[in-house]
Parts: C-alpha cells; sequence; structure tokens
C-alpha cells in the first residue's frame, strides 16, 4: 500500500520556494505545519477578539462596541481557512462543533424580534433567552443559570435536548452577541444591536446586560481555550499531526477528503446552493454580521492552500512546503496543471461574490426570490467548487491510495470501511 | 457532522465494456425511471386542476411519489440541483412549514403563477410542500375556492414542469455526456471508468441517505426517539419511500453491473425481510425499544447491502465511489 514512498521527484515545479525532492512524509509534514501555522494564527486572532470583548465590557460605547465587531471580523479570515482540515481529520471532526456550528436557534441565548416565533415542533428551545432567564427546564430537569460560566455554555447549553440548532458556543453565538438578528431581510444592513445592551445601570437596553456581557466573555474564553487546544494538537507531538503521519496513504487521504468534502457537499451544497434555493435572507453563513461572502472566499482560500501547500500567516510571512501538488506533477503534469486551474477558477468565481458585496451588494440580497445577478455570483461560486471536486477525485486516483477508509466523526455515521 | 470514506479507484482489470454498462443504467434505469414520473406528475397535475381538495389530489399524490423514489436520490447532471426542489427534505428547521404558511398568510399572487412559481423557495415546492398542504391539519382543511387550494394546484403544475424538464434535460444532453465518457470532446467524463464511478456514486450514497436520514432522523438518540422527523409521516410513506429507495438502488445496480449478483440479491431480500417486520409505517414506534429495535435492524441491512455492492460491484470493475453530495455536516 504505501507505494507513494517512491513517487519522489526532483522535478522543478514553477511553485516558487518550494523544495526539490517530495515524499509522501514531507507533504503531509508540510500540510501539518500549515494547519499548525493556521490555527495558531485563529488563536491570535481569537485572543484580540477576547481583549476587545473585554474592553466593550469595561467600557461599553459605540467605539468599542465597533472595535469588537472588527475583531472577530479579523477572527473568521484565518478560521475559514481551517475548515479544509475537517472531514479527513476526525480529531477536527469532533471538534469543530463547538466553534462553528451552524445555523443557530439564536432564541436560545438573547432576545428576539417577535417574527422570530416561539418553540417549534422540532426545537422547543428555540426562545429560551437564557440570558433572561436565571432558571429553566431542560428534559424535566430544573436548570441553575444565575450564572454564566463556560461551563453551562459548554456542557448544559451547547446542542441543549441533543438538537444541533441548539449553538450556545463558537464564533456564530459571539456573532450574534456582537450584531444581533439582521431584521432588513433582502435589504442590505447587517443585525444593528446597540451597544447600550452591554450598558450598566439605567443606559442598559432590552434587559440583563450583565448576564448578556457574563455570556459574551463565557463563550470568547471558550473559544480562546478550543482554538488553544486545536493548535497543540498540531504541533510536534500533537494528536492531530501523529494521526495524520502515522500512515502516509491514508494522510493524503485525509487531505484530499478534507478538500472534497469542504467543496462540495459542505461549501457548495449545504451552504451556497441551498441557501439560495430556498431563498432565505437568513439562510447564510454569517447572517448577523453578513459576512457570508468571506466565510465562503477563505474557505475556497483554504481549499487551495493544502492542495499547493503553502499558506499566508495574517503576520504576512508564508508557510510553504512539499505539496500534493508536487506529487501529482511528478507523473501527471496535466492533472497537476488541471487541479491547479480549477482552484483558482473556485477562489475567483467566490471573489465575485465577495467584491459585489463589499461594493455594497450583500449576500442576503443575492439571495431573494428571482435576483438573477445574485443567483449567477452564488451559483457560478457552486459551480466553481463542484468542478474541482472532481478534479480532487481524479487526483485520488492518480495519486492510487488504495483502498482506504477516512474515520467518521460521528457516531451517528457508522464509518464505511470499504475494501477492508 | 459526516464523515466520509473517500477510496479510490485501484487501475484494475474492467469485466465488461464500460460503455455498456453506462448505456445500461441509463436505457433500463434512469431514463424510463424519469419518463414514468413524469408521466405520474402530469396525472397529478390534471387532477389536482379539476379539483384541487386533499380528498380527490391523495390518490394521484402518492402515484406520482412512488415514481419519483426509484430516481430520487440520484444527485447527478440535472438531478444535481433539479432533484432538491421536487423533493426538499430532510427539513430540520422547519422551512417548508413557515415558507407555506408566510404565503398563505399573506395570499402571494405567486400561487396562482405555475411559471413564476419556480423562483419560489424549495421550501415550498415539489412533494414535502404537497404533504403538509394536503395532509397536515394545520393546512388541510381547506375548501375548493381558498388559496390553499390554488397553491395546491399550483405546486402541482409546477412539478409537472420540472418533472418533464428534469426528463427531457437527462434524455438530451446528458445522457450523451455520459455515454460519450472518454472521447476526446468530452470535458466532463475523461474516461468511461469516470463516468462508471458517477453512476456508482449514486447507489451507495442513496443507501447511505437511506440508512442515514430516512431512518436515521425518526430514530435519533436511543433516549430521545425522534418520529416527527420521518419523512413524508404526514402522507404514511416514510417506509414506503425506504423500500422504493432501496429497490432503485438495487435496480441500478443491477444495470451497471451487468452480471449476476447473487450477495447483493440476497442482502437486498435480506433488506424486504426485515422492512415487513416493521408495525409501523411512519416509525412511530421508535419510541417503544422494541420498535427502535426493528428500525435499527433495517439500517443495519440497508448498510450491509451498501457494503455488499461495494464489494460485488465496485471491486471487480476497480471503482470506488467519489464524493458525494451528502458528505458535509
Amino acid at each position: 500500500m504505501p507505494r507513494l514512498l517512491s513517487t519522489t521527484t526532483a522535478l522543478a515545479l514553477c511553485l516558487g520556494g518550494t523544495a526539490q525532492a517530495q515524499s509522501a512524509a514531507e507533504v503531509l509534514d508540510n500540510y501539518a505545519d500549515i494547519a499548525q501555522a493556521n490555527y495558531t494564527d485563529s488563536l491570535t486572532a481569537a485572543r484580540s477578539l477576547q481583549d476587545a470583548v473585554t474592553a466593550l465590557i469595561d467600557s461599553p460605547s459605540a467605539e468599542t462596541m465597533q472595535a469588537a465587531r472588527d475583531a472577530w471580523l479579523k477572527a473568521r479570515v484565518p478560521y475559514q481557512q481551517t475548515e479544509v482540515f475537517r472531514f479527513g481529520n476526525a480529531i477536527v471532526d469532533d471538534w469543530e462543533g463547538k466553534v462553528n456550528a451552524w445555523p443557530l436557534d439564536e432564541g436560545l441565548i438573547d432576545y428576539v424580534d417577535g417574527a422570530y416565533g416561539g418553540p417549534t415542533d422540532a426545537n422547543q428551545l428555540a426562545a429560551l433567552n437564557v440570558i433572561a432567564n436565571p432558571t429553566f427546564t431542560l428534559s424535566g430537569t430544573e436548570i441553575d443559570a444565575s450564572d454564566i460560566t463556560p461551563t453551562l455554555l459548554q456542557d448544559t447549553l451547547h446542542e441543549a435536548d441533543g438538537i444541533e440548532a441548539n449553538v450556545a458556543t463558537g464564533y456564530h453565538a459571539i456573532e450574534f452577541l456582537l450584531w444581533g438578528q439582521d431584521l432588513n431581510g433582502h435589504q442590505p444592513g447587517a443585525g444593528n444591536r446597540p451597544w447600550t445592551d452591554y450598558a450598566t445601570g439605567e443606559d442598559c437596553t432590552h434587559g440583563h446586560c450583565d448576564r448578556r456581557a457574563d455570556y459574551l466573555s463565557a463563550a470568547t474564553d471558550l473559544l480562546v481555550s478550543d482554538l488553544e487546544w486545536m493548535a497543540a494538537q498540531w504541533a510536534a507531538d500533537g494528536d492531530a499531526r501523529t494521526t495524520l503521519t502515522q500512515d502516509e496513504t491514508a494522510g493524503l487521504s485525509s487531505i484530499l477528503t478534507g478538500m472534497g468534502s469542504l467543496s462540495y457537499g459542505e461549501t457548495a451544497g449545504e451552504r451556497m446552493r441551498l441557501g439560495l434555493m430556498l431563498n432565505d435572507p437568513e439562510e447564510e453563513h454569517s447572517c448577523f454580521a453578513d459576512n457570508t461572502h468571506n466565510d465562503h472566499f477563505y474557505n475556497g482560500v483554504g481549499i487551495r492552500n493544502v492542495y499547493l501547500g503553502e499558506y499566508v500567516r495574517t503576520d504576512g510571512t508564508t508557510v510553504s512546503g512539499p505539496s500534493v501538488s508536487d506529487l501529482v506533477a511528478a507523473d501527471n503534469p496535466e492533472l497537476d496543471q488541471e487541479m491547479r486551474t480549477r482552484l483558482s477558477h473556485a477562489v475567483l468565481a467566490l471573489g465575485r461574490i465577495k467584491t459585489a458585496a463589499e461594493a455594497g451588494f450583500a449576500y442576503d440580497q443575492m439571495l431573494a426570490r428571482g435576483d438573477e445577478g445574485g443567483e449567477a455570483l452564488i451559483m457560478g461560486g457552486v459551480d466553481g467548487l463542484i468542478a474541482q471536486t472532481r478534479s480532487i477525485e481524479r487526483v485520488v486516483s492518480a495519486l492510487d491510495l488504495g483502498g482506504i477508509s477516512i474515520e467518521g466523526s460521528d457516531s451517528l455515521d457508522n464509518p464505511s470501511a470499504v475494501f477492508q | 457532522m459526516k464523515h466520509l470514506s473517500l477510496l479510490v479507484l485501484g487501475v484494475g482489470l474492467l469485466a465488461t465494456p464500460a460503455r455498456a454498462d453506462i448505456d445500461a443504467a441509463l436505457d433500463q434505469h434512469i431514463l424510463p425511471g424519469l419518463a414514468r414520473f413524469a408521466a405520474a406528475a402530469e396525472t397529478l397535475a390534471d387532477t389536482a386542476k379539476a379539483d384541487c381538495r386533499p380528498k380527490a389530489v391523495r390518490p394521484a399524490y402518492q402515484d406520482a411519489f412512488d415514481a419519483w423514489m426509484p430516481v430520487a436520490d440520484l444527485r447527478l447532471g440535472p438531478s444535481e440541483t433539479g432533484a432538491l426542489s421536487i423533493g426538499f427534505w430532510p427539513d430540520p428547521r422547519g422551512f417548508t412549514q413557515r415558507t407555506l404558511s408566510r404565503l398563505i398568510a399573506e395570499t402571494d399572487p405567486v400561487a396562482g403563477d405555475p411559471a413564476a412559481y419556480a423562483d419560489v423557495s424549495i421550501a415550498a415546492r415539489g412533494f414535502f410542500a404537497l404533504d403538509m398542504l394536503l395532509n397536515d391539519p394545520e393546512f388541510s382543511d381547506y375548501g375548493a375556492d381558498s388559496y390553499t387550494c390554488t397553491l395546491v394546484a399550483t405546486i402541482a403544475a409546477d412539478l409537472s414542469r420540472q418533472a418533464d424538464a428534469l426528463h427531457d434535460d437527462w434524455s438530451g444532453d446528458f445522457a450523451q455526456t455520459l455515454r460519450s465518457a472518454g472521447e476526446a470532446n468530452n470535458a466532463a467524463y475523461l474516461t468511461e471508468t469516470e463516468a462508471q464511478r458517477a453512476i456508482f456514486t449514486q447507489i451507495l450514497s442513496s443507501l447511505e441517505f437511506t440508512a442515514d436520514k430516512r431512518l436515521g432522523l425518526p430514530m435519533g438518540e436511543f433516549d430521545r426517539p425522534r418520529p416527527a422527523l420521518a419523512e413524508a409521516r404526514r402522507s404514511g410513506r416514510s417506509l414506503r419511500n425506504v423500500l422504493l429507495s432501496v429497490a432503485g438502488a438495487h435496480d441500478l445496480a443491477h444495470a451497471l453491473a451487468h452480471h449476476d449478483l447473487p450477495r447483493t440479491d440476497a442482502a437486498f431480500a435480506h433488506v424486504q425481510d426485515v422492512a415487513a417486520r416493521i408495525e409501523d409505517p411512519t416509525f412511530k414506534d421508535v419510541e417503544t425499544p422494541q420498535g427502535r429495535l426493528r428500525v435499527e435492524v433495517l439500517q443495519q441491512a440497508i448498510e450491509d447491502l451498501r457494503q455488499t455492492i461495494v464489494e460485488e460491484i465496485g471491486a471487480p470493475l476497480g471503482i470506488a465511489p467519489g464524493f458525494n453530495a451528502q458528505d458535509g455536516d
């Protein structure tokens, strides 16, 4: 099975600065280095967010509120690039629901507009509003939520009642606490939570400002500690790295599984096309902050990063080294060219959505019923991601990885070991 | 959160000419299945046009759903996007209920315009919108002159139009794209094996979807079963949809394989046997330990069938599944 060991090559590649001879082991090491750098950058950005949140809570004002929002937006740039480490690495999949779960029934956390409705058949806790309710009943048990702590969020509230939409932690819970609901429908504009939701004394709006601040603080602390944990898993003796590198064939399969699943089923399917076909303005990944165009774009960049084996860090330096691209190019330069072209096309197509959004045509406007321009933009991204998935399948074939099955992450999913 | 098993084609010996397998999959299963669905959807639209009340529409609705199931899980070519607006499910966040309620509350004029209805949210189109309007007490108590009645006729007309379009798109360009796999001007499938793998992936992902979603969602967790999440439970079709989709996958497997499949046939017979023991066609009894066990046994039988198909068809052809649309979380 480990035939890939022999696929070293001394081909001069057009990848500037790339090492000359590539073995699967070197490719895996470089991929793990990129993961470590990318999660470390995500952690650094989350710590900046934590500082900004502390400043908001200590001295609430329009300025500190805006600074916290800006810090959240910056934190998304490295994190969204890490999503390509999901799907192939079970350790990431088992963890990621804590930090990036979506979509959420935000009424679990705080006040919502009347049109949001109350509890639904699917989720009895959809309008629980824990910030306003120091005690509540969960599956027949009385819960004491008088202190809002990271433990309460993580162990009691998150996915309460087994419902995935009960998202109590992570980026999108924090996003809701910083922006509030986007009540603009298909019109431009994001959520508009007033900074006075964190004011003290009589200035406090919507009540329970101290509990809201406790919630925001606890959720941000959790995000930081969760990212600390994941960055450590990719360090020299970390579990993610050692698992990835212990079997070269399986390791390469992990890389390509992440690329293909994030491209096709997750981003193109679940996040982009489905939202478009539902015409729901809040069926977008960052629906409170209206940052969805960046979510998709940086997913695309992340997929390209791991194929090319290079990642631009948030401090401007680059991590690069032997790549899957090098392995493919050694025996199949045409396929490598096809793969690179399609990755670039997808990033460009996702970039058009970003460009339009930043020029004022918001992602939720693109989702409106019958909006042909928006539909063309989004489907351009979807088509680019699907096309690159077909090339990823060809890469998998060309590398002749043999019958490998990737360990699943969800206990519901019986990992299907094919060709056992 | 979903894992995926990513397998690769080992460059294997091809047991039969790949072209013949692709032709058989199209001519014996996919195209006739889509033609039957288009005919049944037309009957449904005609029926609803004549009388849009639930009692009149339900039988044609059931027939059309029966015709849809054997081809419902294809996510390839025109079905890649087309299937989503015909059967939007699962819907754990209740989009269908919410979207229909809003249309009715606002008496949105789109309900009178089958052509414009193509732009409406997929949550209010296709089988599952009809399932709710025709069978849910919140909606189904409507009269012949009501907005809801017009809406039902329009959804049925839109469904028929979609069925025709899907059949046309498959019969024309896309069938040719699959048949010409490996030819110089075919940019979609560079080799015949790629086209075979694409069809093979459809069989496996259909069985996976049935096990994980059609059965897995109502099963929920042991101490938290969720029978309300069963597919098409309002029309009593949950178990029937499982059986029709598995039969569709089995049929397509035979077409693609081109040789005897004794182990696959045995695994398929086992699925039918254990399904026959299920007492509640909408899986309501997953709330009892015995009921849940029966559904779990069926789920396992479907997973076994999937595994058998991988071994009995995939291995000899040297193909393994590619990415499927349900990868992701």
